[in-house]
């Protein structure tokens, strides 16, 4: 009997994780952080959308926030203001 | 180096069986003395020893001596030596030679005389007569009795004789050692592909190919592929984007095997790795744009020749191992370290086929201009390697041009096309000038420098030319417009609408190498993705073997 044939995984070995979306939110209320990821055009989008929510929720604290380049990953330091500042958050893709 | 252990250290334990299939167990049984001799069948050396083993168990047999001969053959062969000799003491079967490589001598045979507690009395491998007298004496003491005289006159026997090599030490076997004795240091996990699979199949179903068949990473050939670089296995390559996945040595070289990579390879796909993992050459981009872009691999120096890289006919073509399979094993890399797969992270609209794998070399032998690594900062017989984000490679056909500017401004003129003609300051180009081409600059003492200069001048358009217009609704960003041509609101001025502005934001973002056929005077150019640091900058790195 031939035996069986042992390979080496060629991949980082890593479970893939299940990220489990974030609970959304029944209202808002505190701070909200409207993340431009700085794709042309994007702001246009998203000016539109916080006059939106200015009108509607003016108790409402909304603060804009911006990735340096949308072709890398967001800062570990924009992460964390996002994590300790908000409570919930928009962020879009435009082109 | 022979690792004989010598007097003092501990005999290793062994289990092997005779050629009847008989156990033979070396443990910690006690015994007075026992002595080990490791031979092969064809070993005249080992002829000229077996028969005074024979004579020293004959004399202290009865005293306590227990002889065991290991033989490094089948059983025919070892049948052949126990009758060639009259052998009485007992022979096992090293059949898959571990016993032998667990007792680390290179020739045969090898004597070992332990006393009880496995402590190793005396040891030697090969023929001397101080050796064997040493070794009797010890064998005596241990059983309280006089040395018998195993060496006679009539023998004609010379003083000293080497052994013959060890059959653990053959490459093959020595490999084949390493991996049935897990000996080797290769942590990846392994994985059983089922026995009614087929192999090819079966990584195919588990999503680890590009679309085309890999090579099974068994044991055998991950090791033999480590041997193309001292690194060590366990040595952190980079982080691979987008899992951001420490990529060590091992695992490149399971990728690199899973490419169809020769070990010799390995160190210029490390370099690759190496260098496509840098902020400034930005993998995570390159990889999630949904423009072109794929990593393409320029080799210089000498590692071009040593790997046979193909510089010259069919230059971005099939055919050349070298060139298909490390441009190949680096989208491995990605893909299976990394976790970047088309339709996950790779998002790109239409790819490019140089994304199953684009690696090519720079034919520096017929260049009159520095080789791309040396403008880059590198001595000329160092061998590096540059990562550029670039498209496919498009033609520039000038069989006309018979002057340096004309064919500049033909250069130029296709240049101006990359990515859109109205687009100024996009990136980086690499631009592959043809043996046929290059000779028309050398002939008229035209430098790289020379080149960009005619490039920019051929493709500076005024600005009003460039912008989004009623024509054509594409053009620069105003945002792209450098601020000098811009008025207080923001809009161009009349003299800058009249400002002519070139393809290129610097002559620097013109990367230019030679290669190519012989014969054809057709160059090309690959154009890049967006430019500076929020996009990708080409990479050059030394290759360390």
């Amino acid at each position: 009997m031939t035996d069986p044939l042992v390979i080496l995984d060629p991949t980082d070995e890593r479970a893939a994780i299940g990220r489990r979306l974030a609970t959304r939110p029944d209202q808002l209320q505190g701070t909200l952080g409207i993340v431009d990821i700085a794709k042309p055009r994007g702001d246009v989008f998203l000016d539109e959308i916080e006059r939106l929510i200015r009108g509607r929720l003016p108790a409402l604290d909304v603060i804009r926030l911006k990735k340096p380049t949308y072709t890398k990953p967001s800062p570990t330091s924009l992460r964390d203001e996002v994590g300790e500042r908000c409570q919930a958050v928009i962020q879009a893709l435009a082109d | 180096m022979s690792d004989l252990p010598g007097p003092g250290a501990m005999a290793p334990t062994f289990s092997l069986t005779t050629p009847a299939g008989a156990p033979v167990v070396f443990g910690d049984e006690s015994t007075i003395s026992t002595l080990l001799v490791f031979f092969k069948h064809d070993c005249a050396t080992c002829d000229l020893t077996l028969p005074l083993v024979q004579r020293l168990q004959s004399a202290l047999a009865t005293a306590g001596l227990h002889v065991v001969g290991i033989s490094q053959d089948g059983a025919d062969d070892t049948a052949s030596v126990v009758t060639r000799h009259s052998l009485t003491f007992t022979v096992a079967l090293d059949d898959h030679l571990e016993v032998s490589a667990d007792y680390g001598f290179d020739a045969v045979p090898a004597l070992i005389l332990t006393g009880p507690d496995r402590a190793i009395l005396a040891s030697f491998e090969g023929f001397t007569r101080t050796d064997l007298r040493n070794l009797t004496e010890a064998a005596a003491t241990a059983c309280g009795t006089k040395p018998p005289d195993l060496v006679h006159d009539a023998d004609g026997l010379p003083e000293h004789r080497p052994g013959c090599g060890s059959k653990a030490h053959d490459p093959d076997v020595a490999r084949r050692l390493a991996v049935r004795r897990g000996a080797s240091t290769l942590g990846a996990r392994r994985v059983q592909v089922p026995i009614d699979d087929d192999p090819f199949e079966f990584m195919s179903s588990q999503g680890l190919d590009d679309g085309l068949p890999v090579v099974p990473p068994t044991e055998a050939r991950v090791l033999r592929m480590l041997e193309g670089t001292r690194r060590a296995a366990s040595d952190i390559v980079a982080h691979i984007p987008p899992n951001l996945a420490p990529a060590t040595v091992e695992k490149i070289a399971v990728n690199a095997v899973m490419a169809g990579c020769r070990p010799e390879y390995l160190p210029v796909v490390i370099t690759a790795t190496e260098a496509a993992c840098t902020d400034e050459f930005n993998l995570h981009g390159v990889l999630a744009t949904t423009y072109f872009v794929a990593p393409v691999i320029v080799v210089n120096g000498p590692i071009r020749r040593t790997i046979e890289l193909n510089c010259g006919h069919n230059l971005f073509g099939q055919g050349f191992r070298a060139n298909a399979t490390i441009g190949r094993a680096l989208q491995l890399v990605v893909r299976n370290i990394g976790g970047g797969k088309p339709g996950g992270v790779d998002m790109s609209t239409l790819g490019q086929p140089g994304k199953f794998t684009c690696c090519v070399g720079e034919l520096e032998e017929v260049s009159c201009w520095e080789p791309l690594h040396v403008e880059r900062g590198f001595a000329a017989d160092t061998s590096a390697v540059t990562v550029f984000a670039g498209e496919a490679p498009r033609a520039i056909r000038d069989q006309l041009s018979r002057t340096a500017p004309s064919l500049g401004a033909s250069m130029g003129m296709c240049l101006q096309t990359m990515a859109h003609p109205k687009l100024a300051h996009v990136g980086e180009a690499l631009l592959v000038v043809c043996p046929e081409h290059l000779r028309i600059f050398e002939r008229d003492g035209y430098t790289k420098a020379d080149l960009r200069a005619r490039i920019q001048e051929a493709t500076a358009r005024p600005l009003r030319e460039l912008l989004p217009d009623a024509d054509c609704q594409k053009g620069m960003a105003l945002r792209a417009v450098p601020p000098a041509l811009l008025g207080p609101d923001g809009r161009p001025t009349a003299d800058g609408l009249d400002t002519p502005l070139s393809k290129f934001q610097q002559d620097s973002d013109i990367l230019v190498m030679v290669a190519g056929g012989t014969a054809g005077k057709f160059s090309a150019f690959l154009g890049g993705w967006a430019n500076g640091a929020a996009g990708s900058m080409a990479v050059t790195r030394e290759v360390q073997t």
